[in-house]
């Protein structure tokens, strides 16, 4: 406990040594301020955005081969109460079901600080904060993620919302620039009959806390690339969490630990001597929890394994966006790789023949087509590998509307 | 796994290294330069670049504080891409 304690305290330092004081710029900050508004009465100011998207797909294997199957509204709200004050807050609507995904309360510190506190997109990796909404998504649909099909429950850290503090903000370094974002939140949470993990721990199952962040390079004087590591750990088991089977054997879960870790990339460069923007982007999650024997049922334990989870994608993105020709400037080709791989001897997650875990492949290649700088039509053809060798292949179409 | 927590720790301390190094402080070059480059560089990296127009002046106040957030940018490079947007409306 004694680094989340540390960090709030910091946090707290922080604001009190900036005296709380709200629009007092300096005559640096005043050359380069925003010019006076003049068309909004008050000081608060709000704005309503987000996103609305319908897919449909095409599989030839499926009993319904031809689907309208999946919807969605995600509407996001904006508050910027002073210079310092600010509250972003999301719900989304998909099909039938109604989420908040975030509600964050943020207060600037200084020129490269930012306090929040809320549920918050969890800063880990670059995917859930940045890449996640439907308009930013080039591809109908996201990577293979650790809630997909594949793997039961919420077993994912990269990408969703926690409930916690944060510390954030970008600092100048030279001719490059680094950023980063340390959280405080509830931490994982161990499901003891699976050893699977939930990080949506909302109300929290022990007094430890989940301490982590991310930390971002951008070595390139003009932004173009930027490298991010994150990780993340904490007591994952229940308080005080003994678990007896018939025979009198027990199992303690309160020191069970999950740890995360992240490496993201993104590399955007408009080229104009071929007026095309090419873009490399992608991804890597390992989550490990410690080896503990699970109770499966009332009688017996299921043997200690290697708890260690990993997914990773690679996506590629080609637009000619400087062409002359009005159709051609608006198409984006699209390809992306795909990989997910479930611990071995899990009772869970995808298997080979053999029964042990394995990894899914899945081979996307798409196109969009960009009506507006966040509306768009996208289309991929998605090739998915399981590891028993089965194969499956499906045509997507997503419309998506940014507002 | 305790290749991986080292590669990942030494390029964290690295990253630490090089920013006591270089002294958290940007060139004359990079703190020097315009709204209008800094949207062009950091916008794009994400998603495409918004017009000017797409928003008035007041949202673009809301929304580049919602930017400084999520891309975990300084409060002078959002200045300037603000004043930059509401310059061109």
């Amino acid at each position: 406990m004694k680094k989340p304690i540390t960090l709030l305290a910091t946090g707290l330092l922080l604001m009190l040594s900036n005296g709380y004081s709200q629009g007092t710029a300096s005559p640096d900050e005043k050359e380069t301020a925003p010019k006076a508004i003049s068309d909004a009465p008050g000081n608060t100011k709000f704005l309503l955005t987000g996103a609305a998207w319908a897919d449909f797909y095409y599989d030839k294997d499926q009993e319904v081969k031809y689907n309208f199957n999946s919807y969605g509204f995600a509407p996001v709200f904006l508050w910027k109460l002073s210079d310092k004050l600010f509250f972003e807050g999301e719900m989304e609507i998909s099909d039938g079901n109604f989420e908040l995904e975030f509600a964050k309360l943020s207060y600037s510190l200084n020129k490269y600080m930012t306090f929040g506190v809320g549920r918050m997109l969890t800063p880990f990796g670059a995917f859930g904060e940045r890449w996640e909404p439907a308009f930013v998504q080039r591809f109908p649909n996201s990577h293979l993620k650790g809630d997909d099909q594949y793997i039961p429950g919420e077993n994912h850290l990269d990408w969703g919302a926690i409930l916690g503090i944060d510390l954030r903000g970008g600092i100048p370094l030279g001719s490059s620039k680094m950023n980063y974002a340390l959280y405080v939140s509830n931490g994982p949470s161990l499901d003891n009959t699976t050893g699977m993990i939930d990080y949506e721990n909302l109300n929290d199952n022990n007094s430890n806390k989940g301490v982590g962040g991310r930390i971002g390079f951008l070595p390139l004087s003009n932004s173009s690339l930027e490298i991010g590591f994150s990780g993340e750990t904490g007591i994952a088991g229940n308080q005080e969490d003994s678990v007896y089977v018939m025979n009198g054997e027990y199992r303690d879960y309160s020191k069970v630990k999950a740890t995360a870790i992240a490496v993201d990339l993104n590399y955007a460069k408009a080229i104009p001597s071929i007026k095309s923007i090419i873009g490399i982007r992608g991804q890597f999650n390992s989550l490990s929890v410690d080896k503990a024997d699970y109770a499966m049922d009332d009688s017996t334990f299921y043997p200690a394994f290697d708890n260690t989870f990993k997914n990773y994608f690679v996506q590629f993105s080609f637009r000619p966006g400087m062409s002359d020709n009005a159709f051609l400037k608006n198409v984006e080709l699209l390809f992306r790789y795909n990989s997910l791989e479930a611990p071995a001897d899990a009772p869970w997650g995808p298997k080979d023949k053999n029964g042990k875990g394995g990894a899914v492949t899945r081979t996307d290649i798409g196109l969009s087509y960009w009506l507006s700088w966040r509306t768009g039509i996208r289309l991929a053809y998605e090739s998915t590998t399981l590891p028993d060798d089965e194969k499956s292949n499906q045509l997507l179409v997503r419309f998506v509307m940014g507002f | 796994m305790k290749k991986i927590k080292i590669i990942f720790l030494s390029l964290v301390i690295g990253t630490g290294a090089i920013m006591l190094i270089e002294g958290c402080a940007a060139t004359q070059a990079i703190a020097d330069k315009s709204g209008a480059a800094l949207w062009g560089e950091n916008c794009i990296r994400c998603h495409n670049t918004p017009s000017p127009a797409d928003f008035s002046d007041a949202q673009w106040e809301t929304i580049g504080m919602h930017m400084r957030l999520r891309a975990s940018l300084t409060k002078d490079e959002t200045s300037k891409i603000v004043a930059f947007l509401q310059t061109g409306n």
